[in-house]
């Protein structure tokens, strides 16, 4: 999650000004630091010679000087630094993917409008074209961070805001929730897979194909699944509309449970339906008072859900 | 005892009656003007105009400032200013003045 | 014509007759203590306590960060304790440390005995130790908030954080900014007021310049975010909408008012260190201040700036580019005057013969970690405050104490800090750009951050045992330390004039002023002009009072009502009011409480009310921006046009007037000694404000009626609280008159309680031209 390793527009643009900014500030630190350790050792008192110097009180030239040289280097910093927050805050492009995000107490939920496709805490994006992200946020303020790809942008209930950049190259990109909102604000974070465009068209493919009948173990978890409180909060396509939990209909495609807590195995999702607040303090899921058994059947369905 | 006056002055009671007289005088417009329609589009900056008017009147004479000190004068202008930045400032950055057309 | 009163000790004795006056060190010398530098002990002592507190939470949290998926403390858990140690350190650790500092040394630096108003400034004290119990009474009562120091809208509001923890955290900061801002205006008119003859504002020393600029940041700063608490307080307790979503509020409100208040702050934290930095680096390298008075508007302007750049803290949150671009170069703008303080403490030094006491090295410290820490933006708390206070701290210990604390222990414990702050905090500039957000409980094992983690916690026990080393210091020097002379480092300023420590009524003679460090002059020369004779004038030593203790107690009982049981509310409200004027009237018959005329030729009492009505334009500045930013947001009516009655309300405006001009009849007849016409008019002033409060009253059970109460709508909300406050300082006015008028009536106002009437009167006024404001703004404006 290094922002150093930029792999986007937005982010080589953050990282442009930041390098100015911190090359500026290194030179002034040794200019300082070193005149300090210099001046402490050039002039420290000897035991027995302890004379008093002269009593210089100012000088107007020096002041001048070292009033006008620091505006300078800060006229050197905000002129790209302005230039880079209108570029970054400019409007998307007309051919931008339009997402919305909406942050909720502590999971992440992705609509594409356009593509009518519906997911939950990993975020699939084209390399190359460029992404027009709209935060909104049904409960408290969050805020979308995936270093390497782009700044922090608040999620702001009441509130409409963007976000938009374009990822270079295809890979995996983890990225956190960045404004505190209570307490399993650690445990919010989310994957963005950036994917060749035509990997991507196949992702979005994948969303909307109807969901193969599961058989065994798979088709006992799908039939506890839609018997139980899971289908008030969840929704599977074609099983259940529930609204208040991330869509699960493509669960078994994601490489994460929970927001970034656990990768996806059978044990771990049972662990994680038998007692969700056990792994994610708060968390609104209450478990469900499920045996082992009927935790891995469910396990076993949601898994096989691609 | 209170310090003294800067020049000299003091105000009367007919001073203060008459100043009484004026904030009567300009609320009464004040109130008068909101349904005047002909001033519709400049109802607004005529009514700040005249509370500023009643604003100065009291602060200048009821309290004495025009008679004192200039160091009081400041600390409280100072204050009144900064927060008039800020408070327009405010409104700004929370869109209050796209509102004001409405 | 002197007299020995029982309320008070007044002496005009020679110097020697004074030598043997000790206040005795009983617990109920301390808890009745008036004297600034046994409060300024007092702040020290109590400010040390939280420290320790804040700092074992800080070892807490960086023990659970020490390594991935820890499980020292639960997530619900560490997130109260980074709370709890950000309100504790900012506001019960390095603030008080500044009141330390501010109420012991700065009489002395401008060569008075004490400061303007000795009993406010203990209230100051029991209000702040008040507010500091009731914060971390919620850690007794096992609800501590857990909500970020800066406590974020909306997930403060009731329906995400239901329990009382909030409810403390918002009672003890409001308690804590009243006695903020009550130092401030005592502060403001001392150092403007009260100072020795001679010394004009340019020859103060720059920590006297730096604490009036502070004072002024804490009276103008605190007001905003008071509002803002009082809206929480509102929704969290009354159910009004000012951060409700659903109604149409906008969460950007809150964020705003707190970095309004907290932007200032930071200036409020780092001022006063400042101003240390730059007394001890002169008296280190035996030559003034290079370029003082630039360092002196450098402070003033970052002061003033220091207003201009709060939404720096919100650059993430979608102001738009044209609001982060003008933010950024305001921000950028500010870095100027800091650095040009830095380069004169460098021309300080430069060509001086400098002596490396523990003093200097710190205040040197700070001088390199303020500049790295200031340019990388991060952490400048401990860098900068926390070194500037540990400079202090072993610079006037000696003053303090009469004794000295060990250099060769201090030095060690100065690299000791050094190092584990460097390590504590480097390697968080690195996670940062590694991509780990701020306040999370844990991380997990490949995130790379572990190394990083490790390091920041070996670093923070090492600040740690820095911190035992000082108390180990400090209590050596108590028990055994060399006594200290009255100048121990050939000083350049008037407190080393003065014995160590200094008598209770701390100069035998107001000391002369020959210019700027006018004790160096006098011991080295060049001396300016003739001292100005010695003041023959009566030395009052203020006489000690309960009256602080039970007001803050007041305040307090009220606190634990509001989580409580309103009728403990009542009980504490009256308690506080009841001590109040108690403490008002205690020494009215007193003679030297008279004449109360100070060095710009203005009474305190005059020039202190005048300051709070500068702190009252923020704080109902704040309440109109707030009403005018949210008209015509509200999501559900009525409209103000639809209930407002202008014809009544244009009524009750007249009135208000009119009583404006009854208030300076009353003025006039007390000040030629009219008793009759005097209690006519203070009655009648207090009748019209009455009428006005009843037209109010029944304005507002007009609109209940109605179905328009403060829960209805953004209106609703704005509307009943910025008016009922309004209100609510009528009322006080219209206490404040009767009581007077009781005074008139047992022939107690003679002329020479003029100022207190007109004290009186010019809050009154102001109460009637924020009327006018709100009569215009909410009534009138379509």
């Amino acid at each position: 999650m290094s922002t150093l390793a930029a792999r986007s527009d937005y982010a080589r643009e953050i990282l442009h000004v930041y390098g100015i900014v911190t090359w500026v500030a290194i030179g002034i630190a040794l200019v300082v630091g070193v005149a300090l350790a210099w001046i402490i050792v050039r002039f420290r008192d000897q035991p027995g010679a302890s004379r008093v110097p002269a009593q210089t009180r100012g000088h107007t030239l020096l002041e001048i000087s070292w009033t006008i040289a620091p505006a300078l280097v800060l006229l050197a910093i905000a002129i790209p630094t302005i230039q880079v927050i209108f570029r970054t805050q400019a409007a998307p492009p007309r051919d931008a993917l339009e997402i919305t995000v909406y942050g909720h107490q502590w999971w992440w939920e992705f609509r594409y409008p356009a593509l009518q496709v519906v997911t939950a805490n990993e975020l699939h994006v084209p390399a190359g074209r460029p992404v027009a992200l709209t935060l909104q946020g049904p409960d408290v303020i969050h805020s979308f961070w995936v270093p390497r790809l782009g700044g922090k942008r608040d999620v702001i209930p009441g509130r409409l805001n963007r976000l938009t950049f374009t990822a270079e190259t295809p890979g995996e990109y983890r990225g956190q929730c960045a404004e505190f909102c209570g307490v399993s604000h650690a445990n919010m974070g989310m994957r963005v897979i950036v994917d060749a465009p035509d990997a991507f068209a196949r992702w979005v493919a994948a969303q909307k194909t109807e969901l193969a009948e599961p058989a065994g173990l798979a088709a006992e978890g799908k039939a506890i699944f839609a018997g139980r409180a899971c289908v008030g909060c969840h929704t599977i396509r074609g099983v259940s509309s529930g609204a208040l939990g991330p869509d699960l209909t493509t669960f078994g495609s994601r490489h994460t449970l929970a927001a970034g807590l656990l990768p996806i195995s059978v044990d771990n999702v049972a662990a994680w339906l038998k007692n969700p607040p056990a792994l994610k303090p708060d968390a609104k899921m209450p478990a469900l008072g499920l045996t082992d058994e009927q935790a891995r059947a469910v396990a076993t369905y949601l898994i096989g859900l691609k | 005892m209170s310090d003294a006056p800067r020049d000299g002055e003091h105000p009367t009671v007919g001073t203060y009656v008459r100043v009484a007289l004026v904030l009567t005088v300009v609320t009464a417009l004040e109130v008068g003007v909101i349904y005047v329609r002909r001033l519709a589009p400049i109802v607004i900056p005529l009514l700040l105009a005249m509370s500023a008017a009643k604003f100065a009147l009291v602060a200048l004479f009821f309290m004495h400032l025009r008679y004192e000190s200039r160091v009081l004068t400041f600390l409280f202008v100072g204050p009144l200013i900064l927060a008039s930045g800020l408070a327009v400032a405010l409104m700004t950055l929370t869109g209050a003045f796209l509102v004001f057309g409405r | 014509m002197m007299s020995a009163d029982s309320s008070g000790r007044v002496l005009h004795a020679p110097p020697s007759a004074l030598a043997g006056v000790e206040t005795p060190a009983t617990v109920l010398s301390w808890l009745t203590t008036v004297d600034h530098k046994r409060i300024g002990i007092l702040y020290g002592v109590t400010g040390f306590a939280f420290f320790l507190l804040g700092g074992l939470e800080a070892l807490l949290i960086r023990l659970q960060l020490a390594v991935p998926n820890n499980t020292v403390v639960s997530a619900q858990a560490y997130n109260a304790l980074f709370t709890m140690h950000g309100t504790t350190m900012i506001f019960l650790a390095i603030m008080p440390f500044n009141a330390a500092f501010f109420n012991y040394v700065v009489p002395l630096l401008i060569g008075a005995r004490d400061v303007a108003f000795p009993r406010l400034n203990a209230l100051s004290y029991w209000i702040f130790l008040a507010g500091g119990l009731l914060l971390n009474a919620s850690l007794l009562a096992g609800t501590p908030p857990d909500v970020g120091w800066f406590g974020y809208a909306n997930l403060t509001s009731r329906h995400y954080t239901p329990g009382p923890g909030v409810d403390f955290w918002l009672l003890s900061l409001q308690i804590l900014g009243v006695s903020s801002v009550i130092a401030a205006i005592n502060f403001i008119v001392t150092i403007l007021n009260m100072r020795a003859p001679g010394m004009t504002m340019m020859r103060m020393p720059v920590f006297v310049w730096m604490t009036l600029v502070v004072q002024f940041l804490i009276a103008l700063a605190f007001p905003p975010i008071t509002v803002g608490l009082i809206f929480l307080m509102f929704d969290r307790f009354f159910g009004t909408r000012f951060y409700d979503v659903a109604a149409g509020a906008d969460l950007h409100l809150w964020q705003h008012l707190f970095w309004i208040f907290g932007h200032p702050e930071v200036y409020i934290l780092i001022l006063p260190a400042f101003g240390i930095v730059s007394e001890v680096l002169p008296t280190f390298a035996k030559k003034p201040l290079f370029g003082a008075p630039v360092v002196i508007y450098s402070g003033v302007l970052i002061g003033f700036f220091g207003f201009g750049v709060w939404s720096h803290h919100m650059f993430a949150t979608g102001l738009g580019p044209v609001a982060d671009s003008a933010f950024s170069i305001a921000t950028m703008l500010i870095a100027i005057p800091t650095g040009v303080k830095i380069f004169n403490w460098l021309a300080t030094l430069w060509g001086g013969t400098i002596r490396t006491t523990t003093a200097l090295h710190f205040a040197v410290g700070l001088v390199g970690l303020f500049t790295i820490g200031g340019l990388s933006g991060v952490i400048v708390l401990i860098g900068g405050s926390l070194f500037g206070l540990f400079a202090g701290a072993y610079y006037w210990w000696p003053k303090m104490t009469g004794r000295l604390l060990g250099e060769r222990l201090g030095r060690v414990q100065f690299w000791v800090i050094f190092a584990g702050f460097n390590l504590a905090f480097f390697p968080q500039h690195y996670l940062g750009a590694m991509g780990m957000p701020r306040r999370i409980y844990t991380y997990p094992t490949d995130a790379g951050w572990t190394a990083g983690n490790f390091a920041s916690t070996a670093g923070a026990f090492g600040i740690g045992v820095g911190v035992l080393l000082f108390i180990v210091n400090a209590w050596q020097s108590l028990r055994r330390g060399a006594p200290a002379p009255a100048d121990p480092w050939d000083g350049r300023t008037l407190e080393w004039r003065t014995s160590s420590p200094p008598p209770a009524h701390d100069f035998d003679t107001i000391p002369p002023v020959y210019g700027r460090d006018s004790f160096w002059r006098e011991k080295h020369g060049p001396r300016r002009g003739a001292p100005p004779t010695a003041s023959h004038a009566p030395l009052h030593v203020p006489a000690p009072s309960h009256w602080p203790v039970m007001i803050a107690l007041g305040m307090g009982i009220a606190a634990v009502g509001a989580l409580t049981h309103v009728s403990i509310v009542v009980i504490g409200v009256l308690w506080t009011i009841w001590g109040i004027v108690r403490l008002a009237l205690e020494h009215h018959r007193t003679h030297a409480h008279a004449d109360q005329t100070g060095v710009l030729g203005l009474d305190h009492r005059k020039m202190a009310m005048w300051v709070f009505l500068g702190s009252e334009c923020f704080f109902f500045g704040t309440l109109v921006a707030t009403y005018l930013a949210y008209k015509g947001r509200s999501v559900v009516g009525p409209a103000p046009h639809e209930i407002l009655n202008i014809p009544v309300t244009t009524v009750s405006t007249f009135d208000l007037l009119m009583s404006s001009l009854l208030m300076v009849l009353a003025l006039a007849a007390v000040q030629r000694g009219d008793r009759r016409q005097a209690r006519l008019w203070l009655f009648g002033t207090a009748v019209f404000g009455l009428v006005f409060l009843g037209f109010q009253a029944y304005e507002f059970t007009e609109f209940v009626h109605q179905g328009f109460t403060m829960q209805q709508n953004l209106f609703g909300s704005t509307f009943f609280v910025l008016t009922g406050l309004h209100g609510t300082h009528v009322a006080i006015g219209v206490l404040w008159l009767l009581s007077l008028w009781v005074l008139a009536l047992r022939g107690r106002l003679g002329v020479a309680d003029a100022v207190k009437v007109e004290i009186a009167g010019l809050y009154w006024h102001f109460v009637d031209v924020v009327w006018i404001a709100i009569f215009t703004l909410v009534y009138l404006i379509p």
